[in-house]
């Protein structure tokens, strides 16, 4: 592990390449590149989630801190791992203060795995519009988090507003076990009929305000086209906000689902005795390998979404996205041009507090300085006023 | 399956959950239900994917208690299992562990292992759904089908299925595998036997039917004109173990030739299904069997050996005659290989080169095509002195993935081209995902997804090819090896007779 301070974006290249080469036999295949935006408090979580995640599904993780955009300087730290503390693969963490923040791609894209898709998950406030974050705009799937919201309905909306096809949100992932249970609990109804089963009703019993039970609520609707709504639960609800769950199908029949706060799911349905399913609380980096799982645009996601939050043509959308410049230091976001990417020469107009630093003019003598493996020392390519 | 509003085809999270049912195993304290069922059971219940109605029944002949046999499986499970170890989910599972005590000819205990899974469709729900898995030596077939035609326990109804899952070694020779089919087909329907072949389980297989029939890349060199050879090995570098007695009465040949290097055999030079279905890919392996050649000259190109005492990984190893359990003069094969055609107009003139053994050097299994020499070098002839004939490398085990071995110029002012390879390691792209050979095939029993299974005619046409090599081999001597090598000089003149050398995988 090598740490750079106040480095530049290609120094943090060279000194890549240059552990990949001292390394020997290192991880040398990469599925695709994991940008982790998060928030200085909560970067350890966002790493060990990373570093599970990366364990299933071998990545590069770039993760990137913003911190005190208002510093006068812009400035870049970073530590680059190769099989170490992050896991068996690449890793970089950079930490970007000033207004360097505000362009964090320009360290981002050299630095993405060639020709691989990109998951930017935003452990911190995602942006309400997606498009305002450039790290947003070039990935593939974008992972969200609404249960981390202070309000998380208002963050559903949002999401929903704001969805592109290939957005997702770990509150969806959040109930995954418990629509796997319930479709084999249907499964099993349907098993003893052997005739088809339709689902008339039912509700979800939990915490109304959880974006999960929501969405679980809005998925149940959006499948069986009866109306299924959340309601406060007796007991207080675990981490997922849902507690129970119950459908109400054709010939009188109801199954339901609750949990047995073991780590497990009690199924009751009728004609057969109660059976339980293991239904753990899933750790952040279990749900994040599973967002990495599929890197393709989530349909019954956005379904749920639709009904959830009553908007509508969601997956009808296009789902590219283009860069929309906004700067918190001007209150009402002065957009960079109609919907342009920010071009080199507007980042030296959006940056009044100095220029960040100017990439050398020439790439001459780079190898030698990924040769050298310059560990832990200024960089001599970076211009004077830097270091 | 029956249409659920809430399965949805898009919706690729929701995992695939067979229907309620019963697992029921006999010779359930043998070695392979304590290594491989037990964790695997564990492994898929902790994975979420059996059914909410499940259980496991298991029939031995030790006097145990329900309590008893819970414990064995709880150590077993956990001793093997892949997946971390989560009490609660054995605990429930244990809720659902059943045993029955007795011994395979007797009637009382198949009756009461029929009322025990007749009670657990009530107090489970398990619908009545039961695979039968038969861990157990192929004598005893005859005496378990029997009571379990007696008992109706194997009848398949619109209600219900029943299964029931073969282990290797579907018989001897051809006589007795057809006997051995004949007898399990009449006790179930065809569609309803699943014989374990663990090999077609592992990823690297199914990723061979991936790798050929999803890519463009590959299939135009797929063939005859492009292809010089095929050399597949399977190399282990244990002995025998404990196992003299099936051994002996064995041998290589058809202990992993039969089944394991023939079933490799046929998904690399089977042409494209009409669809990825367990019929369609079944008749597409049988047509491959069926074209197997065997050379005319045996002497030459079918060689079999028996290992030395030796040194292997930096321990002296006992020859095959000192092992325990053992003939001192003994003529069973531990090292096979063989040199077979396949007649068809993609692979007529390609020699298949297989090869099999036990105390070999190191535990590989691997698919390799020898690509032909480029027709024209533009170049010196000193210069691609180091170049050989490009290669690509499926490797089933260990170390799951594909290599591509081509030319590349080495860097420097002269022209030199020798060969470099090029690597995908499975476990770099996709790490967690590659779950346990049994796991999965336990898996499919349950859904009933055929598609990894041989069928009987598969496993008969494997014997019309060893059969005539057992015939050759009859009464001669195997050639000896010393442990720790890559088996029997006569094997490496096999392929130099031909001008080709074995690859060392």
């Amino acid at each position: 592990m090598t740490t750079l301070w106040d480095t530049t974006g290609s120094a943090v290249v060279k000194e890549l390449a240059a552990q990949r080469r001292t390394g020997g036999a290192v991880l040398s295949g990469v599925a695709l590149t994991l940008v982790v935006v998060a928030d200085e408090g909560r970067v350890t979580e966002a790493e060990d989630a990373a570093t599970v995640a990366a364990e299933q599904h071998p990545c590069r993780i770039l993760v990137v801190v913003r911190r005190q955009i208002e510093a006068p300087v812009p400035r870049l730290d970073a530590e680059v791992s190769i099989g170490g503390r992050l896991g068996p693969g690449e890793a970089v963490v950079m930490r970007m203060y000033g207004r360097l923040a505000l362009h964090a791609e320009s360290v981002v894209l050299p630095l993405l795995a060639a020709d691989a898709p990109v998951v930017t998950w935003w452990h911190t406030q995602p942006p309400a519009r997606l498009a305002a974050d450039a790290l947003a705009v070039i990935a593939d799937r974008r992972i969200t988090d609404s249960t981390s919201a202070p309000d998380q309905l208002a963050a559903l909306r949002t999401r929903a507003q704001d969805y592109a096809p290939g957005d997702t949100d770990l509150a969806w992932t959040r109930a995954t076990a418990w629509r796997a249970t319930l479709t084999s609990a249907v499964d099993s109804v349907a098993g003893r009929r052997g005739d088809a089963v339709r689902v008339l009703g039912g509700r979800v019993e939990g915490a109304p305000g959880s974006a999960t039970a929501r969405l679980l609520a809005g998925w149940l609707s959006s499948r069986s086209g009866a109306e299924i709504d959340v309601v406060q639960a007796t007991r207080h609800p675990g981490d997922t906000g849902v507690d129970s769950v119950v459908l109400q199908l054709d010939q009188d029949e109801e199954v339901r689902v609750h949990t047995d706060r073991r780590g497990g799911a009690v199924i009751s349905q009728p004609y057969r005795p109660d059976a339980t399913m293991a239904l753990p609380d899933r750790s952040l980096g279990d749900l994040l390998g599973e967002e990495l799982r599929r890197l393709d645009p989530d349909e019954p996601y956005a379904e749920a979404l639709e009904v959830t939050t009553g908007l509508s043509g969601l997956t009808g959308r296009a789902s590219l996205r283009s860069h929309v410049w906004v700067d918190p230091a001007e209150q009402d976001g002065r957009p960079d041009g109609p919907d342009g990417p920010v071009d080199a020469e507007s980042v030296g107009d959006n940056s009044p507090h100095g220029a960040a630093p100017t990439v050398p003019p020439t790439s001459e003598g780079t190898d030698e300085v990924a040769l050298a493996g310059e560990h832990d020392s200024p960089d001599p390519t970076a211009p004077e006023a830097v270091r | 399956m029956i249409p659920n509003p809430l399965r949805d085809p898009r919706d690729r999270r929701l995992p695939r959950v067979p229907e309620p049912c019963a697992l029921v195993v006999f010779g359930i304290t043998g070695d392979l239900a304590r290594k491989k069922l037990l964790p695997a059971v564990y492994d898929l219940a902790n994975r979420g994917l059996l059914p909410t109605n499940f259980a496991l029944l298991g029939f031995a002949r030790r006097d145990w208690g329900d309590q008893d046999f819970a414990e064995l499986a709880r150590d077993a499970a956990r001793n093997a299992a892949r997946t971390p170890w989560r009490e609660e989910v054995w605990e429930r599972l244990a809720s659902s562990v059943r045993f029955v005590q007795g011994s395979f000819d007797d009637d009382n205990a198949f009756d009461e292992l029929a009322a025990t899974l007749g009670e657990l469709e009530g107090s489970h729900g398990i619908g009545g759904n039961a695979a039968f898995y038969l861990s157990i030596p192929p004598a005893m077939f005859p005496v378990v089908l029997k009571q379990m035609q007696r008992t109706r326990m194997a009848e398949s109804t619109p209600d219900r299925w029943r299964r029931v899952v073969v282990e290797k070694p579907f018989g001897t020779d051809l006589a007795s595998s057809r006997e051995l089919n004949e007898l399990v087909d009449s006790v179930f329907s065809a569609q309803d036997v699943f014989r374990i072949d663990h090999y077609l389980g592992k990823e690297t297989v199914q990723n061979l039917m991936a790798l050929r029939f999803a890519n463009e890349l590959f299939e135009p060199v797929w063939n005859g004109h492009h292809v010089d050879s095929v050399q597949i090995t399977m190399a282990e570098d244990v002995g025998i173990g404990g196992r003299a007695g099936f051994y002996e009465r064995t041998g290589a040949a058809r202990d992993v030739l039969q089944n394991h290097l023939l079933q490799l055999l046929a998904l690399t030079a089977m042409e494209e299904p009409v669809e990825f279905s367990a019929d369609e890919i079944r008749t597409e392996k049988l047509k491959v069997l069926r074209a197997i050649s065997l050379p005319e000259d045996l002497g030459t190109f079918a060689v079999r050996g028996q290992y030395e005492q030796g040194w292997l990984a930096g321990q002296r190893a006992k020859g095959y005659r000192q092992e325990e359990g053992v003939d001192a003069s003994s003529t069973t094969e531990t090292f096979a290989a063989v040199r077979l055609g396949v007649e068809t107009r993609r692979w007529a003139g390609v020699p298949f080169y297989l090869r099999t053994g036990k105390r070999l050097p190191r535990r590989v299994t691997e698919i390799a095509l020898v690509f032909k020499r480029a027709p024209h070098l533009p170049f010196a002839d000193t210069d691609t002195e180091e170049l050989g004939n490009n290669q690509l490398v499926v490797r089933v085990q260990p170390d799951e993935g594909v290599t591509l071995k081509f030319g590349s110029k080495v860097p420097g002012s002269v022209m030199e081209v020798r060969d470099v390879s090029m690597d995908f390691l499975y476990g770099e792209q996709f790490t967690e995902t590659s779950p346990e050979a049994y796991e999965r095939l336990l898996l499919d029993v349950l859904l009933g997804d055929a598609t990894l299974f041989p069928r009987n005619a598969e496993v008969e046409a494997s014997w019309s090819v060893i059969d005539p090599l057992e015939e050759f081999w009859a009464g001669s001597t195997p050639e000896p090896y010393r442990a720790g090598e890559w088996g029997p000089r006569a094997a490496d003149q096999m392929l130099a007779a031909e001008g080709r050398r074995w690859r060392r995988p």
